[in-house]
């Protein structure tokens, strides 16, 4: 039987004081007026210069060895920055997919040159990558990607068409799942290979994919006989299923899974306790409480990870039920204030839930489907 | 975990798993008292856990007891073993020496008992209503008032007239009444308040754990169970629509555990803030949700006596109401963040606003 026992994680005072010093700095810079706080930051925030700025205080790839320019802080370290970013609906966008999950990928499977290469760019804050997975006929059921690559010499030629892709338009680098073999009939999972794009090659093209606020922030990618030399292969070439679903695991299992709301709580609770509104606040606790047990979760998970453990369904269970959460803060917040959702409104709370609702509709499809990861956490727990 | 509480944990998972079987639980509901299971319990010791080996006990501490509570829940032990444990450390606390016969518990704001001193011993009057385990207990643990002052009373059950009644589960809560009754008890001079806050957050905590024990019990089975019905010729959990339950009774459960984990150690280390109160919230509104679901999953098999599942589900739908249910503790936790005005919600979550200041 699959057992979800997570340890319980307790913060040193060592610990605080870094969230204190990580608190301080988000403040200046929102006093500064280097950004503004706002909802789902980590996907819709892009602001090079901010990133830079995390950069220089080495909070990008903090965990990473030094000679990659990491700070080889630990995973709770990187935890504390991570959930203040999101508390302080900072903008991260621009490096958050390189932080988290680009930049592991290659520390684990990337080759010496490739690490020198990419990581200390990342960790600087000035090098960002996106997620080559999805395609129009390939969401869900990723294992039908037909994007596919021909070897030549030297390297490969790359063709087909990603979308869905978030901030390729301010990309660097691409990791793109693609073929490198034809399809097994046997092995559905086979002859896949993970290829680093630059997207400034000749013969990609980007075309922006308004959300349904009108706003730009994913794209459709086009690749027609892009070359890509050989040294931009990670991992080992047919094994680029199984590295992407350690990818994945990266990428479904941190707090930002939980918190593209948090502003919106963090207003709605401030507006109930100006008011003294005993009633609606004990039923706000309701999200309170939900909030304290997924992250205690997902710290538990954080701890795992570094220690190496398999975290791929637990990971899956906390993204199903976080994002869940995430959106049940917007439903029950339109129910607990007086407050009409609006983006250019001057209430906060109206501005932040207008982000919230707007956003939602994603929480749950990005990163893998409310569907799929529950099958992902029932499978799991049958199989075993 | 320490060694002491893996030792704890393993022992007391053996006994339960061997002895509490599904027709000894029934036989507790139809009113029988399991002794020889008591008795067993008592030998590992488990009554006197946190009670240190000088003053009688089997030594560890808090953290060690709530984690077997975990198992009396995941068992659904038919006893009264959080009360006697429970009310052995509030004994502990009083300075009065553990129990190991049967004890329940009766700390409410209303309710205490009169009495006055007279030549043949105490006299005593005054009803206790809801009473767990009543009937079995051979002491309270309640509250005493005599000339105006108020009392912490170990009073023995012997001559109290009992009206039975039970929860949902078949659990006795029964009203005891003192009619002038003649009998020996110890008392000690006690702060009420402090001490009902006391006994809601030692039992609030108790049912936590008991829930999130059988709630673990029912996702097994439940899990269990789809593997071994077939229909339209293959295993239900090959249904997606059986397979999404199972990982809403997964999330639930794991949630429920990790949170009431967390409200243990920090129970343990005198250092609750808002860890309690959230493990009650959750686990108590997880236990509707894993209840549902279960049944759902388990079809109309799940719904006969016959089956064990009702054993653990009708425990979390009675418990979710004791010791406070979602919206008392909802309203607990309201009641700090109100009073913690300086700080913001994310400085409360992350223990470093004004109450907590970062040293
Ligand atoms: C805001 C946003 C940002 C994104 N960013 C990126 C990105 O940067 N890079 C990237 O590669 N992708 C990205 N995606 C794509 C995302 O990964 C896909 O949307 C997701 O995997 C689902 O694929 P789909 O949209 O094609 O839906 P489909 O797979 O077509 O699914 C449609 C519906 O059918 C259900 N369904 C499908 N198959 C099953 C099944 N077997 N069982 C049960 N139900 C099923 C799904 O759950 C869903 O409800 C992003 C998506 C969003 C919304």
């Amino acid at each position: 039987m699959y057992k979800f026992v997570l340890p319980v994680v307790e913060f040193t005072e060592e610990h605080n004081r870094f969230r204190l010093e990580v608190r301080e700095f988000l403040q200046k810079e929102r006093e500064k007026g280097t950004y503004e706080t706002r909802c789902d930051s980590w996907l819709n925030g892009f602001n090079p210069e901010f990133s830079r700025k995390l950069g220089e205080k080495g909070w990008i790839g903090i965990t990473w060895p030094k000679k990659y320019g990491g700070s080889e802080r630990s995973a709770l370290d990187r935890y504390i920055v991570i959930e203040e970013l999101l508390a302080a609906g900072a903008p991260v966008a621009g490096h958050w997919i390189a932080d988290r999950q680009s930049g592991p990928l290659l520390l684990r499977f990337g080759t010496e040159e490739q690490r020198k290469f990419y990581l200390p760019k990342i960790a600087k804050g000035e090098c960002y990558f996106a997620i080559g997975m999805s395609e129009p006929n390939s969401g869900s059921d990723l294992a039908s990607v037909s994007t596919r690559a021909v070897k030549t010499d030297g390297g490969w030629i790359l063709n087909g068409t990603k979308t869905w892709t978030s901030g390729a338009h301010h990309a660097h680098y691409m990791i793109v799942l693609c073929r490198t073999r034809p399809k097994d009939s046997q092995n559905r999972h086979a002859g896949f290979s993970q290829l680093i794009v630059d997207l400034s090659s000749p013969g990609v093209s980007i075309r922006p994919i308004k959300y349904l606020t009108g706003a730009a922030h994913f794209n459709e990618v086009f690749f027609e006989n892009v070359f890509v030399p050989d040294e931009n292969l990670v991992g080992q070439e047919g094994n680029g299923w199984k590295q992407n679903m350690a990818e994945l695991a990266y990428e479904r299992s941190g707090p930002e899974r939980i918190l593209s709301t948090y502003p919106l709580l963090e207003e709605l609770i401030k507006e109930l306790k100006e008011n003294q509104d005993l009633p609606r606040l004990t039923e706000a606790m309701k999200l309170v409480a939900e909030l304290n047990s997924l992250r205690q979760m997902s710290i538990g998970v954080a701890k795992y990870l570094e220690e190496g453990k398999d975290v791929g369904i637990t990971a899956a269970l906390i993204k199903d039920m976080g994002t869940k959460f995430e959106k049940l803060v917007a439903e029950m917040t339109r129910l607990l204030v007086n407050a009409t959702p609006s983006l250019d409104s001057e209430k906060t709370i109206e501005k932040y839930l207008a982000q919230s609702i707007l956003h939602a509709p994603g929480f749950t499809l990005r990163g893998g489907t409310t569907e799929i990861l529950r099958g992902i956490v029932a499978k799991g727990m049958v199989a075993q | 975990m320490s060694e002491m509480r893996e030792l704890m944990v393993e022992l007391t998972e053996k006994i339960l798993k061997e002895n509490c079987s599904k027709e000894l639980v029934d036989q507790a509901e139809e009113g029988i008292w399991q002794g020889k299971l008591w008795k067993l319990i008592e030998e590992a010791g488990i009554f006197t856990i946190g009670i240190s080996e000088d003053s009688g006990g089997t030594g560890g501490d808090y953290a060690d007891g709530f984690h077997v509570l975990r198992l009396v829940g995941k068992y659904a032990v038919p006893l009264p073993v959080s009360e006697t444990l429970i009310g052995n450390w509030l004994l502990q606390e009083m300075g009065l020496q553990p129990e190991t016969n049967p004890l329940t518990i009766s700390i409410k704001k209303d309710e205490f008992i009169n009495i006055q001193e007279k030549e043949q011993g105490f006299l005593v009057t005054g009803k206790l209503t809801k009473v767990p385990w009543g009937r079995f207990a051979k002491k309270v643990v309640t509250i005493g008032k005599k000339e105006d002052e108020t009392y912490f009373i170990l009073l023995p059950i012997e001559g109290a007239s009992i009206e039975k009644s039970t929860n949902l589960a078949g659990e006795p809560q029964d009203t005891i009444s003192f009619d002038q009754t003649v009998t020996e008890l110890q008392m000690k001079f006690v702060n009420v308040e402090g001490l009902i806050e006391k006994v809601q957050d030692l039992q609030g905590l108790s049912k936590a754990a008991m829930m999130s024990g059988a709630m673990e019990n029912i996702l097994d089975m439940t899990v269990q169970y789809t593997r071994e019905r077939e229909q339209f010729g293959r295993p239900i959990h090959r249904q997606q629509a059986v397979q999404q339950y199972l990982a809403i009774l997964a999330g639930e459960t794991a949630a429920s555990l990790t949170i009431t984990n967390k409200a243990i150690e920090a129970f343990q280390e005198n250092n609750d803030v808002y860890e309690l109160a959230s493990a009650r919230v959750k686990t108590s509104s997880a236990a509707g949700k894993v209840a549902e679901l279960s049944h759902q999953v388990h079809g109309a098999i799940g719904v006969t006596y016959e089956h064990r599942l009702h054993q653990l589900t009708r425990r979390l739908w009675a418990w979710r109401e004791e010791a406070g249910n979602e919206n008392d503790w909802a309203e607990k936790l309201a009641h700090k963040i109100l009073n913690d005005d300086k700080s913001t919600l994310w400085e409360f979550l992350t223990r470093t606003g004004s109450k907590n200041p970062v040293g």
